[in-house]
């Protein structure tokens, strides 16, 4: 239990800069994800947090104790590797009673301790084998086990459930919650599947080459994205983006000026200038089908994906692949043609240049 | 082998006769020696050696009339394992931190002092251990002795735990180890196959070392195999009671190789990471 500060942290491995400077702060009791492509520096910055990695410039605090240069013996947290790591000679049992034994807890309650966490991820029936008699997906479990019993000021984890199917998945997804939320243990959570970083997070960092893009909500990401990055991150199918120029109070296809495709209506940002050229983004769920609408875009389906609850139309505006993502019922061809249009106030403009946000 | 590829046929045949060969060249003068053990005096320098004689036990109960040869071997016993024992306690730790750290020069000291001929020490042994009044003593034969067994261990072990994975280290970390804890409690724990090789090649290398105990020992503590060499050479040798005493030196390492195998098994460290 305890909060996380990280002021102006740097980490380089010899010439090469993962970390270039960062400054996050994470409550106490705060559920955070950490999201990004492969290779952005999320596992680096859960080893910095977990003192297996020096940092060569700034300062991390855990609580109010500058941890600097505290070995990750004495950091007190509980962390679960992407490769587990687990320790292959001992039992199951032994590998998640290691940590409580080390703390000098007692007999009764380290045996407590993991039946309950073996219970919540039903691996009861595996107690006394050795890791290599698991399958990956039991392995990352008792990876997982070893963290959860114990009682740690933060908890880190690396991708804990990328090796599990999707029916555990979720049902151990909900038990970290629950956890998270009983335990009220600060927590770190890297993960690359956008269901849990969504549904688990108080709050997702969204990272790329070891830069914070942005920090917010879930709501904040998915609905107000800082920039064309996590715009395009965060949300699946990514968000559509076409390049459009300002007409008025219109905004038209660059490269096909008859096709209107959105109106700004009263909220026009200030920065917008007339004939400006801007990234115009719009998320596959923000198309509506509108026959009668004279403004809707008329579109040619190109591919058709149902996927049960919901249906992905795939088409192109001005040669831009575009995807919207329509009610079920629907069941358009390929070559069918289609009235969208994009659902007033849920449209995102961004800097041509930069990518950055127009507000 | 009746499933293997047509074109491993040859290699296997490679193989045979390799091994064949290998037997030939450590067996046939291991038999003939332990043979010669129990064959009469006159026999033993016969040509055409005899192959078919009735064994005797004359040479053993020679040997053990006409020398102190338990004594010999107790000196013996003594000296080889309390330097094993050192070589393994002074050279896993340094191993696993040689491993951990990737500092590795200190190792190859060690194994450069090893390779040097050991009559570059001995003076100074020698000189040291005589002013300190240690000459004669089962420790500085011990001490010499470590010289040899630390940097077996030491190289024996290093690879052992390099293939310890790193995140173990890790996570044992941590979980709260120290890093004595993680050597003691985790990397320890994983590399007794490398611990079992290694006490072996000590064993033997320090068994079968003579030059250190012939200057550094006095008639009390003298090892077997220093000892030995006083059977060659006074008057006229004994060849068949120097064949039962070397019969005999055999023996040790040959038990302990055979009591150690089970411990040899290797791919302790699998299940640890991902795959
Ligand atoms: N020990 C190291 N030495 C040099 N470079 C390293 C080292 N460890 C990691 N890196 C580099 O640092 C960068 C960040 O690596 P990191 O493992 O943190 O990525 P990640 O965000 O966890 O990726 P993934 O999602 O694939 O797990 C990568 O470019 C990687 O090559
Ligand atoms: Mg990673």
């Amino acid at each position: 239990m305890a909060s996380i500060s990280m002021r102006s942290l740097v980490k380089t491995y010899g010439d090469f800069t993962v970390i270039p400077g960062l400054d996050l702060e994470i409550a106490d009791h705060e559920f955070v994800v950490l999201v990004g492509p492969s290779g952005c520096g999320k596992s680096t910055l859960l080893r910095v947090l977990a003192g297996l990695e020096r940092i060569n410039g700034g300062d991390l605090y855990i609580g109010d104790d500058r941890v600097n240069d505290v070995p990750a013996a004495r950091r007190d947290i509980a962390m679960v590797f992407q490769d587990y790591a687990l320790y292959p000679h001992m039992t199951v049992r032994q590998n998640m009673a290691f940590a409580l034994e080390m703390r000098g807890m007692d007999k009764a309650e380290i045996e407590t301790r993991v039946k309950r966490a073996a219970g919540l991820l039903h691996i009861e029936d595996f107690l006394d084998r050795r890791p290599k008699a698991l399958s990956g997906g039991q392995r990352q479990r008792v990876a997982m086990g070893r963290a959860i019993v114990r009682d740690p000021r933060v908890f880190l984890f690396d991708e804990p459930l990328s090796n599990l199917d999707a029916k555990l998945r979720a049902q151990v997804r909900a038990e970290i919650k629950a956890l998270s939320q009983q335990l009220r243990t600060t927590m770190v959570f890297v993960t690359h599947d956008q269901v849990e970083a969504m549904t688990m997070a108080d709050r997702i960092v969204i990272m790329k080459s070891g830069i914070i893009q942005q920090v917010g909500s879930p709501e904040d990401v998915y609905e107000r994205p800082a920039n064309l990055f996590v715009a395009g991150f965060i949300g699946s199918p990514a968000m559509n983006v076409l390049p459009v120029t300002v007409a008025g109070d219109r905004l038209v296809l660059s490269n096909a000026r008859s096709v209107q495709i959105a109106s700004l209506g009263s909220k026009r940002p200030a920065a917008l200038i007339e004939g400006a050229t801007v990234d115009l983004g719009i998320r596959p769920e923000h198309f509506e089908v509108a026959p009668d609408d004279p403004n809707a875009i008329a579109v040619t389906v190109d591919l058709v994906e149902p996927l049960g609850s919901d249906t992905l139309i795939h088409f192109k505006l001005a040669e831009i692949n575009a995807i919207a993502r329509v009610s079920p019922d629907l069941r358009p061809k390929p070559g069918d043609s289609l009235s969208l249009s994009p659902v007033p106030g849920k449209i995102h403009l961004f800097e041509r240049e930069t990518g950055e946000v127009i507000r | 082998m009746s499933d293997a590829a047509p074109s491993d046929r040859s290699l296997q045949i490679l193989n045979t006769v390799l091994l064949v060969l290998a037997g030939c060249v450590v067996m046939v003068p291991t038999l003939w020696m332990v043979a010669s053990s129990f064959k009469q005096s006159f026999e033993v320098t016969a040509y055409p050696p005899t192959i078919i004689f009735t064994p005797t036990l004359d040479n053993y109960v020679a040997l053990s009339e006409t020398t102190p040869f338990l004594h010999y071997a107790f000196n013996s016993m003594i000296v080889t394992m309390a330097s094993t024992a050192l070589g393994l306690i002074l050279g896993a730790p340094a191993a696993f931190v040689a491993s951990w750290t990737r500092i590795t020069w200190p190792a190859i000291v060690t194994l450069v002092a090893r390779m040097a001929p050991g009559t570059l020490f001995l003076l100074p042994w020698y000189v040291m251990f005589r002013q300190v009044d240690m000459i004669g003593s089962y420790w500085s034969l011990i001490l010499t002795h470590a010289v040899i067994t630390m940097p077996i261990v030491i190289w024996v072990l290093i690879p052992f735990f390099d293939n310890i994975p790193r995140s173990v280290y890790e996570a044992a970390q941590v979980d709260g180890c120290s890093p004595a804890r993680v050597f003691w409690r985790i990397a320890l724990p994983l590399v007794t196959a490398g611990l079992a090789v290694s006490a072996i090649l000590a064993f033997v290398f320090s068994w079968n070392y003579f030059l250190f105990a012939l200057v550094l020992s006095n008639s009390d503590t003298k090892t077997l195999i220093a000892a030995s060499f006083n059977f060659i050479g006074e008057g006229s040798t004994n060849w068949g009671a120097l064949m039962a005493a070397a019969t005999l030196i055999a023996l040790p390492p040959l038990i302990l190789a055979v009591i150690v195998q089970r411990w040899l098994i290797s791919g302790l460290t699998l299940g640890a990471v991902k795959g």
